[in-house]
């Protein structure tokens, strides 16, 4: 039993990378790096600029060879990958185009290439709101058209691991928004695993399920987005008309309880078991909130000085 | 295969090879002008530079002239190649086909077939002035087997300067840098190697030289034509350099990062 479980956790990891190191030169841009992401979750890729990020999904996608360690997607190096557009879609910078080739065009080669038929190439385009344009060559498509275009790119084999380097730049407001409903799409409905990195902690605040957040290289931290916030010791905030008959209550029911002027802040017990012992009790709370740090604050703090 | 037809695909989807091709047929038209207004005069040495117009050497003159447009194919060749670095679609192309020599042997087998297409260009431009040039001079239009071999000959010289400019661009990977230096080398060095007679035992080893032999006329222009290898070991000399260029690119270069 235990050994199949193991098996469907191991199958269901589409990106693991461990022990990845690379330097350039002298400048160690990414330092023993280890983590993954499994299939139906959002993952963020976060830190500042220059922290590694792009040298990471570089390697995981073959165009860059580690100085040791190991980049793999669905269990294989990027080369191994039989059909690599149906198992991976990657969205990298947005200038990888030719100006004079027409969006379409620019489709239909890699369409051509990975031995796609041609009309995913009009598919993604239109999934993407790009079909209007379709025939019109790159140069003188906007930074967050190209962007779009990047991800029809993405979109062609219909895959199921997304690597997406920082693929908010260049959109536009209603763009971003459309991009997160999108990859919670692809995760949640579709399945897929995604990596996305930014440097904008708010870009993905609101779309990921997971973070990792890197700086000068180094792996500083990983987790669940709310073990991020709540920095691991939660507190709950409770106000009461009887803080004193709660205080005790609480305490009796195995919580640490800090006092300030009619504010009651608990560790130890979750929101439910506060409400529960209030209602044991019969004392009215006015108010019971989970107490969460700040994610930019805490996304400073951990990249402090690093960047 | 099908990244054979994916490179074609790429260069049919921008407007470079029609651009290529239309400077190639300016610039033998010029060529091949010329020729035909000189034909028969006189030169220093009492003896006419180029056959008369109309006669049999004439016209073997005419038909060898293709390999002089060879510039343009190898100029497409090496914008073949480095147009993916210039603008990083080099990276979608190795996220299609990570296996990065692939992606290089099926731009050689692009080249190959782009190459023999200009060559029938050339060769259709050629036949017409010869047929033109030769009736109005009142001769008949010669076919014979020095001639199909000639013809052959700028179908393989159009094809393997077209493998010499991937490769060359492989290995150089900056495009300016190997336009200009892939000309000067064509324009200059290899025409003064092969021009002066104390050089030509060098010269014959060049694209240049090799090209030559594959479609030799056998008319002396000036320079001489005894010094040039077999058509056939200058048709390998030609392929040589191209296969020999992209086999070292796949092994240094073109693995390289991608960053």
């Amino acid at each position: 039993m235990i050994h199949v479980i193991v098996v469907i956790i191991a199958a269901m990891t589409a990106i693991e990378i461990r022990n990845l190191t690379k330097s350039f030169g002298p400048v160690r841009a990414v330092d023993d790096v280890s983590f993954t992401v499994a299939a139906g979750t959002i993952t963020g890729y976060l830190g500042p600029n220059g922290a590694g990020k792009t040298t990471t999904l570089r390697t995981l996608l073959g165009l860059v060879t580690p100085d040791s360690g190991r980049a793999l997607v669905n269990g294989q190096p990027y080369a191994g990958l039989a059909h690599p557009l149906s198992e991976v879609g990657a969205v990298l910078e947005a200038t990888n185009f030719h100006p004079g080739r027409s969006a379409r065009d620019h489709l239909r080669v890699l369409c051509t290439a990975a031995g796609l038929a041609h009309r995913r190439a009009d598919e993604a385009l239109d999934t993407v709101g790009l079909t209007d344009v379709a025939a019109k060559r790159v140069h003188g498509f906007s930074l967050g058209m190209r962007q779009r275009l990047a991800l029809a790119g993405a979109l062609i084999g219909k895959p199921k691991v997304y690597i997406l380097d920082e693929p908010a730049n260049g959109l536009d407001p209603a763009g971003i928004q459309w991009l997160r409903g999108f990859m919670r799409h692809l995760a949640h409905e579709q399945g897929a695993a995604v990596l996305v990195s930014s440097h904008v902690l708010a870009e993905v605040e609101q779309t990921v399920d997971q973070v990792v957040i890197i700086a000068r290289g180094r792996l500083v931290r990983q987790g669940s987005l709310d073990e991020l916030v709540t920095n691991g010791d939660a507190a709950i905030r409770v106000r009461t008309g009887k803080p004193a008959e709660l205080a005790a209550a609480l305490e009796r029911a195995g919580g640490r309880v800090e006092r300030a002027d009619g504010l009651l802040r608990v560790r130890g017990l979750d929101a439910e078991a506060v409400g529960q012992v209030a209602l044991s009790e019969r004392i009215v709370l006015t108010e019971v909130a989970q107490e969460r740090s700040d994610l930019q604050q805490v996304f400073l703090e951990l990249t402090e000085g690093e960047s | 295969m099908r990244l054979v037809r994916a490179e074609i695909q790429k260069l049919m989807t921008t407007r470079l090879w029609w651009v290529m091709l239309l400077v190639l047929f300016l610039y033998m038209a010029l060529q091949i002008g010329v020729t035909i207004g000189f034909a028969g005069q006189v030169g220093a040495q009492g003896q006419p530079v180029i056959p008369a117009r109309g006669t049999v050497p004439f016209q073997e003159v005419v038909w060898s002239m293709g390999a002089g447009g060879a510039l343009f194919p190898m100029i497409l060749g090496i914008v073949m190649m480095t147009a993916e670095y210039r603008y990083q679609t080099i990276t979608g192309t190795f996220l299609a086909t990570p296996r990065r020599e692939r992606v290089v042997a099926a731009k050689l087998g692009a080249g190959v077939l782009v190459g023999l297409a200009f060559g029938l260009a050339v060769l259709v431009l050629e036949g017409a002035a010869v047929v033109v040039a030769t009736l109005a001079a009142g001769e008949d239009v010669a076919v014979n087997a020095k001639i199909a071999r000639i013809a052959v000959g700028v179908l393989a010289v159009l094809a393997l300067y077209t493998l010499f400019g991937i490769g060359l661009g492989a290995l150089v990977r900056n495009q300016l840098g190997a336009i200009v230096g892939g000309v000067i080398w064509v324009l200059l060095v290899e025409s003064l190697v092969n021009a002066i007679p104390a050089l030509q035992p060098v010269g014959k080893w060049t694209p240049a030289g090799a090209a030559a032999a594959v479609t030799n006329s056998e008319v002396d222009l000036g320079v001489g034509t005894e010094f040039l290898l077999p058509a056939w070991a200058g048709a390998g000399v030609l392929l040589g350099y191209g296969v020999l260029f992209a086999l070292v690119a796949s092994v240094t270069t073109v693995r390289r990062d991608i960053t």
